[in-house]
């Protein structure tokens, strides 16, 4: 985890973004996430713990910053490092009532 | 898992050099999100407490409010216009089928049928779902495809193999029926038809549509002679030992969630829209049960007829595969048990209050 943060600040500077990315963890216990909204840096990094006893699959459409982690098993968690500033709505593809809106600025 | 990369830019060379572990990152910020690497997740799990009877009872507790959206408020005259529409057979191309054909007042906002019956008495995929509660629903259809009553409202009527009235034709129609004229200007403040005021006026009347008060909702007020004992049993059985209330949970009996409960049919689900993970294959939106035991027959394809043949294939477990739900498994249930659910399930069935159907525009 702590190299891809560290090669995601390399990348981020050749790309003229904050040189320090900040990590945000959201849980999903009781198919619910830990957080309803969440405000970013463009290039942070949200990382997606599922704590919860069931299979999840966190994606979102929204437009620049797609995303879908497939069928994520407890007890993983995954990076998802936003790209492009904007609102970005994040839901699980199994359990439509889990949403969290993510907004991100530069 | 690597992300979805868009443009590949001259520019985007030097960034290329720099790639992530799993993913692309692009010069200009129009790439997607970039997932990393999957790693384990060390999980605090407190000792569960168990609930008691009453606690359990407090989560069925019916709602006060029907919830309408900000961008398409509750207003007598949408919800008027709505169910005329939704009666109005002269949506479909055919002059026969309405709303109300398939998702008929008379059976529970079904149709009876195991599967749907469209344009020149095609036999559909899949069997009508109720729309009874869909206010609250979270997605639309079996497979989840639709966010909102608003998109849904236009599919069925649309679709070549359903109502078949392309939309345009749809608005023209509905523009030659005079008496509609005064209707939609109450309505919307403009006689200008428009497929998305149509789709408006029949979700506003779609969420009027919601289960009258059961005998169980009595017995989770506190009226302790409200159902049999056998009922009783029967909902703490469907809250411990069948594990029902896993999926069937709260006031209207569903997470609103995706679930393969091992049916024998091809049938993917919501899996067709979603390819890549393993348990949406097979998996459809677990319906509520509220007027169940008017809603007869089940699942998406209407193969169980009875409520006895949905208990027996939870007792069984259906057909064991990787896209089965974790949850289901044989149960192992007795005869008791098995006729104690099915009293409990017969108690949601609300109590039958007369409806009337609107008289339609000329």
């Amino acid at each position: 985890m702590k190299i891809a943060t560290l090669i995601s600040i390399a990348g981020s500077a050749g790309m003229c973004v904050a040189a320090y990315a900040s990590e945000y963890m959201v849980g999903q216990k009781g198919r619910t996430f830990s957080v309803a909204n969440l405000d970013i840096k463009r290039g942070d990094v949200v990382v997606f713990v599922n704590d919860d006893n069931i299979t999840h699959n966190v994606s979102s459409s929204s437009a620049g910053n797609e995303f879908n982690l497939g069928s994520q098993a407890l007890g993983t968690s995954t990076s998802v490092t936003f790209t492009t500033a904007g609102e970005v709505d994040v839901r699980c593809l199994i359990h439509p009532r889990m949403r969290l809106t993510v907004k991100i600025t530069e | 898992m690597a992300a979805k990369s868009t443009n590949a830019i001259p520019k985007a060379l030097t960034a290329a050099v720099l790639m992530l572990a799993g993913g692309l990152a692009a010069y200009r910020s129009q790439a997607a999100a970039i997932v990393g690497q999957q790693g384990a997740a060390e999980i605090q799990r407190p000792a569960s407490v168990p609930r008691t009877l009453d606690q359990t009872k407090a989560e069925y507790r019916r709602p006060e409010t029907i919830p309408f959206p900000p961008t398409n408020p509750y207003t007598l005259e949408k919800a008027v216009l709505g169910k005329k529409l939704y009666f109005d057979t002269r949506l479909s191309s055919g002059n026969l089928l309405s709303c109300a054909s398939c998702h008929n007042p008379a059976f529970g906002w079904g149709d009876a049928q195991p599967k749907a019956i469209g344009h020149d008495m095609k036999v559909l995929a899949r069997r009508s779902p109720s729309i009874v509660n869909a206010a609250w629903n979270q997605a639309l259809m079996w497979d989840g495809r639709e966010a909102t009553l608003e998109t849904q409202a236009l599919g069925p009527i649309a679709t070549a193999a359903e109502m078949n009235m392309p939309l345009a034709v749809l608005t023209e129609r509905l523009a030659g029926i005079g008496e509609y004229n005064p209707l939609f200007i109450a309505a919307f403040g403009t006689d200008a038809i428009t497929a998305q005021n149509v789709a408006k006026a029949l979700a506003t009347f779609e969420r009027t549509v919601v289960s009258a008060s059961a005998l169980f909702d009595s017995w989770i007020a506190g009226d302790e002679k409200a159902i049999s004992e056998d009922a009783k049993r029967g909902f703490a059985l469907f809250n411990t030992k069948a594990g029902c209330a896993q999926c069937h949970s709260g006031w209207n009996f569903t997470d609103d969630s995706f679930h393969d409960i091992g049916l024998d049919s091809p049938d993917l689900g919501r899996g067709k829209l979603v390819p890549d993970t393993l348990k949406l294959q097979h998996a459809f939106k677990t319906p509520g049960l509220r007027e169940i035991a008017r809603r007869a027959p089940f699942a998406h394809d209407g193969s169980l007829p009875t409520l006895e043949a949905v208990v027996d294939h939870y007792d069984r477990g259906g057909i064991e595969r990787p896209s089965r739900s974790d949850i289901i498994k044989p149960l192992r249930l007795t005869a008791q048990e098995k006729t104690d659910l099915v009293a409990f399930l017969q108690t949601l069935t609300g109590r039958a209050e007369p409806m009337s159907i609107p008289l339609l525009p000329r």
